[in-house]
């Protein structure tokens, strides 16, 4: 009926964590290739990985590092061969020179086209769409709207992502590391491992930084406007949780799972204030709803 | 092997008249709302078919920009764009979504492509994707050097195309991965040509409010927060370009819309005068080294009032009431 999904960046979050309200994972962590035991990064863990998601019941979509160099492209070559013989539901790529490789390498997977792979049209969705990719998560700037136009019109599967911080920025460097006294190619000793932030107080801007990627400071949160999405026939959503902790997805994952179990068997939301107040209480800088309604990404728009 | 051409700005019909005066081979402008700059730095399509006539009556090139990731909604309207710019004599375009590029390459079989910086090609398989798909020419990322440039002739066929910068960038690099401006603030646009656009300057929006480049506050979960701006910049470049002319760069790309006429004149005149040396047999670029000192100061200042101007929009958008748009 639908499918509801989040992300798991290596084998000990994959272990700990609680995702019993998810369908599918996707796995690595893909703006950063030297974050921990990264699947992105480490073809060894992947086999036991497939084989763990699996037995849970869910799907296993393999992430591939969004801003590959010349220098990154063996390493990703290597979890490409690896992946290509594992039972992955398929892949996620954010990088065109990939989906040329993938190709090249003789790949049946589906794949899903990123968030950072910049799909703003229909025109590129039938462009992609030609080299395999089955599903695209649209550009966080399109509105609902664009997206469902561009569903209806390529055709292909959407990805809404319903709740957590929205990707702004994927750079080719480490901040955190960098702005430590760090040197390219040292040991960064994951320090984004700590919380950083970046506020501009005049303008009452903050940002989420983790490094090689900036976030939202604010969650984006859809929960008022679950029924609207299912009314759109959308089925495939996505919590975006990098960087947030194991409580967060199990909580955030639930509440959504019992939302969307609602609207699909035509049940009326009510009252979801409380669980509002409680998603609330898990964002550290409020909730925001994206650019889904025409408006700036950090603005809230209720229901209303 | 051919001579590269160098491609210069044209934020104003006057500035593109200046360069192609100056000697720049190509002058690229953008139409107004398709181009990812602010409405001073673009064109009406009045002056766009000026600048080609002028352009085409002294042998020069002019390229359109149209490198906004533009709505699904708009591409019929994209499209009209497209034909009627060539039609008018635009020998190219420098464009963004792939889906774009692959629609002009239909509509326009014997046009020129140029694939613009905000598509963020990060390796050479990136450039083969856009070969494939029907673009002539690349750019280029600010930083890539000597072996990322040689590599990508070896796997790609695609022309290259670099800009006059130094690879010193530090920060956050991200061309076309960047949607932080429009998270944090942005006006919907109405144009005098009719064309409503919102969103980020991706988009056509007429503002990205550089906010990468003002100070911020940076603090860890356990420590003390420290001033900081998140980009800092390239510089402009001269020692490079013989080894990049060597490696077979087909394009070398002055950028500065947004800049004074006088400082892309001088610009034009500046690197005219270094290519056709290079073409003439000097490969000793230290004999510009003051004239290039005072240029990249020039061009810093000129960097600096920008941001500041940006920045103030950001602060006060309703405020200005600009020439050419109306803040909706």
């Amino acid at each position: 009926m639908f499918e509801l999904s989040t992300n798991v960046a290596s084998p000990q979050q994959l272990r700990r964590g609680d995702f019993s309200a998810y369908d599918a994972l996707y796995l690595g962590e893909f703006s950063c290739l030297s974050y921990p035991n990264n699947f992105c990064a480490h073809p060894e863990f992947l086999a036991d990985a497939a084989e763990q998601v699996h037995a849970l019941g869910k799907k296993a979509y393999l992430r591939l590092f969004a801003v590959p160099s010349n220098h990154d492209l063996p390493t990703v070559r290597k979890v490409i061969e690896a992946a290509l013989a594992l039972p992955f539901d398929g892949f996620e790529v954010h990088n065109l020179g990939l989906l040329q490789m993938l190709k090249e390498m003789g790949n049946t997977k589906p794949i899903h086209l990123g968030v950072f792979g910049n799909l703003y049209t229909d025109a590129t969705a039938r462009v992609v769409k030609d080299y395999g990719v089955t599903r695209v998560y649209p550009n966080p700037e399109l509105s609902l709207d664009e997206a469902i136009y561009i569903r209806d019109n390529t055709p292909i599967d959407v990805l809404i992502p319903v709740h957590g911080k929205i990707p702004l920025v994927v750079a080719e460097t480490c901040f955190i590391h960098e702005n430590s006294g760090g040197l390219p190619g040292e040991d960064c000793k994951f320090k984004c491992a700590q919380e950083h932030w970046l506020t501009r107080a005049s303008g009452d801007w903050s940002l989420k930084d983790t490094g090689c990627m900036t976030l939202s400071g604010a969650d984006l949160c859809m929960l008022e406007h679950v029924e609207k999405l299912t009314a759109a026939k959308l089925n495939a959503f996505y919590v975006q949780s990098h960087g947030e902790s194991p409580e967060y997805i199990a909580t955030v994952g639930r509440i959504y799972r019992d939302a969307f179990t609602k609207a699909f068997a035509g049940e009326t939301e009510g009252d979801v204030q409380p669980l509002l107040q409680e998603l609330s209480g898990l964002a550290k800088m409020g909730l925001c709803n994206g650019y889904y309604f025409g408006d700036a990404g950090r603005r809230y728009v209720g229901r209303t | 092997m051919s001579n590269p051409a160098l491609l210069a700005p044209g934020g104003t019909l006057d500035m593109a008249m200046t360069a192609v005066d100056e000697g720049a081979d190509i002058v690229y402008v953008g139409p107004l709302g398709w181009s990812r700059r602010p409405y001073e730095s673009e064109m009406t399509d009045d002056d766009i078919r000026a600048a080609i006539d002028y352009a085409g009556e002294r042998g020069r090139q002019v390229r359109v920009v149209l490198n906004t990731f533009p709505s699904p909604f708009e591409m019929d309207d994209f499209a009209r764009k497209a034909e009627l710019y060539a039609g008018w004599g635009a020998s190219g375009f420098i464009v963004t979504d792939p889906g774009a590029i692959s629609l002009i390459r239909r509509l326009v079989p014997d046009t020129l492509i140029h694939v613009s910086i905000g598509s963020g090609i990060t390796n050479s398989w990136d450039a083969e994707f856009y070969r494939e798909l029907g673009a002539d020419v690349i750019i280029l990322p600010y930083r890539w050097d000597v072996e990322e440039i040689a590599e990508t002739r070896c796997v790609s066929g695609i022309g290259l195309e670099t800009f006059l910068f130094e690879t010193v960038q530090t920060g956050k690099i991200c061309p076309g991965k960047c949607i932080m401006s429009s998270y944090l603030k942005f006006r919907e646009w109405l144009d005098i040509e009719g064309k409503d656009t919102f969103g980020s300057a991706n988009r056509g929006a007429k503002e990205c409010y550089r906010v990468c480049q003002t100070n911020w506050e940076f603090s860890a979960e356990h420590g003390d927060p420290v001033q900081i701006k998140l980009r800092r910049d390239a510089r402009l470049m001269l020692e490079q370009l013989p080894v990049f002319v060597e490696l077979g760069v087909k394009c070398f790309k002055i950028s500065g819309r947004e800049r004074p006429t006088a400082m892309i004149r001088d610009l034009v005149r500046f690197y005219r005068k270094a290519l056709d040396g290079i073409a003439a047999g000097q490969t000793d670029m230290s004999v510009y080294v003051d004239e290039l000192a005072a240029l990249r100061a020039r061009w810093t200042v000129e960097k600096r009032k920008r941001v500041d101007v940006l920045m103030d929009r950001a602060e006060h958008c309703a405020d200005a009431a600009p020439a050419l748009a109306m803040a909706r």
